[in-house]
């Protein structure tokens, strides 16, 4: 199943539960210039089931966006990924805290989890929780988190070839979410701020 | 290979004699009236009773911090000794008692001169402390010929008010929480360091804190403060007899670094564990924090946490100074039914101020071993960066291995990286080691060692060894 939800607009999920051999591919998109929030308790129960989560923030102004993930193995053999991209601007306020959780003799877990931000302005904040609870030993768990800012080196790089400033920032910023925003329709591309 | 997984043997905690002192004592309990008492044991100065008390009212109205990923015992703190010293020998005052001597030979620390001199042991300089009071410092005579103040709390205290005073709870306020503020109210004895300013220590220096007495808890307090352009590296072991009841310790380390000056601080945690069904052991709740003051500070935490039932600590930087640095390395070790939750908080303040964190848990039988850790870009902090890393190894499947990472930024020209992995040692390296006729037990402590090497490497030479052994006794029975 391959599922996109927008913030606002779409009826999202509390829980979602994936039983053996189940598979979902979500995307969440947290719309530009309002206050969004997402609290999602997924469960694997049963060998074999698949989740690919991502998610997509751009924050322009004064928003706040709230993640809240709580990726539960509950069962052995299942895998999960999570891909999460954002961007905050103006005086934003980001806050990511999420969760995986393996319960005991859930063997041959596989999960990741991967949370990164931009911080554009100096009003802006984020605040990033990535969290591991495992409790079975024969598991591949890895999380990352980052948060930065645009890199000089590759903005000289366009800029010296003659692409106009905001041009070069958009471009980086695009590159930087690509991950996520690979996986937009690309009707989906203004509720972010991005025309094609 | 799972099933060999299971527990055979229990690890033997070489540490867990008691000597037989005879020792004087405050009655059980906490009151004001007590700690009035401790105050007129150590005859203290008023300013001191006065934070003493002050603090005890704080903690009074304080209640035990519950967010631990911890299963903590009901501490009565009312069932407590809160000071226990070894009788001094009226004959010989000058001197260690015998039994104390015996002591610290048996663990290993050299607390005779001579026997350093002669090259026997590697140059440190320690300040031993058995129960609530500090029995000797070594090579205080050389290191005030460099203007080094070396000497234990209460000393510092009668001899160096004004240095003290200046600083006592400037990192870790007595309120700070709910075990510092306790600590600030009754503690006994600890470290005082002060290092002048471009002086840079000659030799490491070293604290060694032993409990002994039953029924009591350590409270102590260690205060090193390195001056402008000043070096020193700081050394901390500790051990404790095998009882079935838990022993409380609560310890405040606080450090203060000068513009320029580079403090490494290194501590090898060997308190009793607790035996294999997780009785007893020492309750490990600390509060260690140092500032980076002055521009390009530095200062360096390394910790190999193998002991103690319980361990609640948090070593931190506050990076306040432009361009100041600080770095975390940790290894924690649970094996049986120990728990940790440990980590670090590096707060930046000031501009291009750097900090790295790599922690190494690792988690066997049925331990829950926690990393907990804070990093904080304020808006100030341009061109600030941190980088972490945080791994766990799991051996069993009846263990725990949990991340905790608050990464908060606010400052648009701050880079904050953190990275964690949790994985097992692999069939494919035991293999590997059996294969070439090493035992599985053998096997294990090797490649824990081999994922630890990156922290082990940062410790001095003497206590890297040490520590590479603990880690290998630890792991003792957890493979089978």
């Amino acid at each position: 199943m391959d599922r996109l939800y927008v913030i606002g607009r779409d009826e999202v999920p509390q829980r979602i539960t994936l039983g053996a051999g189940e598979s979902l591919r979500a995307t969440f998109v947290f719309p530009s210039r309002v206050d969004s929030a997402l609290d999602l308790t997924v469960d694997l129960t049963g060998p074999g089931a698949e989740l690919d989560l991502a998610g997509i923030f751009v924050c322009a102004d004064a928003e706040t966006v709230d993640i809240r993930m709580n990726v539960r193995h509950l069962a052995g053999g299942c895998k999960s990924n999570q891909l999460f991209r954002g961007v905050a601007d103006g005086r934003s306020n980001v806050r990511f805290d999420g969760l995986v959780y393996v319960a005991p003799d859930a063997q041959k877990t596989e999960a990741h989890q991967s949370c990164n931000s931009l911080l554009l302005n100096e009003g802006a904040r984020v605040q990033t929780d990535p969290q591991l609870e495992i409790y079975a030993d024969d598991v591949i768990c890895s999380h990352g988190a980052a948060i930065g800012y645009l890199s000089a080196d590759e903005m000289f790089y366009m800029r010296s070839r003659g692409i106009p400033e905001e041009e070069a920032r958009r471009l980086q910023i695009m590159s930087f979410l690509s991950p996520v925003l690979s996986r937009l329709p690309e009707s989906a591309y203004s509720l972010i701020g991005f025309q094609r | 290979m799972d099933e060999k997984l299971v527990d055979i043997t229990s690890k033997q905690y070489k540490e867990g004699f008691v000597t037989d002192v005879e020792q004087e004592y405050v009655p059980k309990g906490l009151s004001e009236q007590i700690i009035r008492q401790i105050s007129a044991i150590k005859q203290e100065p008023q300013w001191l009773l006065e934070f003493r008390l002050d603090a005890f009212r704080k903690w009074q109205k304080m209640t035990p911090p519950t967010w631990g990923h911890l299963k903590l015992p009901e501490i009565d703190f009312q069932d407590i000794i809160y000071y226990a010293a070894p009788k001094k020998d009226a004959d010989r005052p000058k001197e260690i008692d015998p039994k104390l001597q015996e002591t610290f030979d048996k663990l290993g620390i050299p607390i005779s001169e001579r026997e350093v001199l002669a090259g026997v042991k590697s140059k440190v300089a320690v300040d031993a402390v058995f129960d609530s009071v500090s029995v000797t410092t070594t090579f205080r005579k050389a290191l005030a010929e460099k203007g080094i103040i070396f000497c234990s709390f209460s000393e510092a205290v009668r001899e160096h008010p004004e240095l003290v005073r200046k600083y006592l709870a400037t990192v870790v306020p007595s309120g700070d929480n709910f075990y510092a503020a306790l600590n600030s109210a009754v503690f006994s004895d600890g470290s005082f360091c002060y290092i002048p300013k471009g002086v840079k220590c000659p030799m490491d220096l070293s604290s060694y804190f032993r409990i002994n007495a039953s029924g009591t808890g350590q409270f102590e307090r260690t205060l090193i403060v390195a001056d402008e352009g000043s070096q020193v590296s700081y050394m901390e072991g500790c051990t404790a007899p095998m009882r079935d009841e838990h022993q409380l310790h609560a310890a405040v380390v606080e450090i203060v670094v000068e513009a320029g000056a580079d403090v490494r601080y290194s501590t090898v945690q060997n308190w009793y564990p607790g035996d294999d069904q997780g009785r007893g052991g020492i309750l490990n709740l600390v509060t260690k924090r140092g500032i980076c003051k002055g521009e390009g500070s530095h200062l360096s935490w390394t910790q190999v946490e193998t002991g103690s039932a319980i361990t609640w600590k948090y070593p931190s930087t506050i990076l306040k100074g432009d361009n100041s640095a600080s770095e975390f390395y940790s290894v924690a070790l649970t094996n049986n039914y120990q728990q940790a939750d440990t980590g670090t908080k590096m707060i930046h303040l000031g501009r291009n101020t750097k900090s790295r964190i790599i922690s190494k848990g690792i988690s066997a039988g049925h331990s829950q071993n926690s990393y907990r850790g804070l990093v904080r870009m304020n808006p100030g902090a341009a061109g600030a960066r941190n980088y972490s890393q945080c791994d766990s190894l799991l051996i069993g499947s009846l263990c725990g291995a949990h991340t905790f990472p608050v990464i908060q930024n606010s400052c648009p020209k701050a880079i904050v990286e953190h990275e964690a992995t949790t994985s097992k040692i692999s069939e494919d390296q035991l293999f590997y080691c059996n294969q070439r006729g090493i035992p599985p037990e053998e096997a294990v402590g090797l490649i824990v060692n081999g994922y630890a090497k990156e922290v082990l490497q940062r410790l001095p030479m003497e206590f890297a060894i040490e520590a590479q052994k603990l880690l290998s006794v630890s792991l003792e029975g957890s493979i089978g």
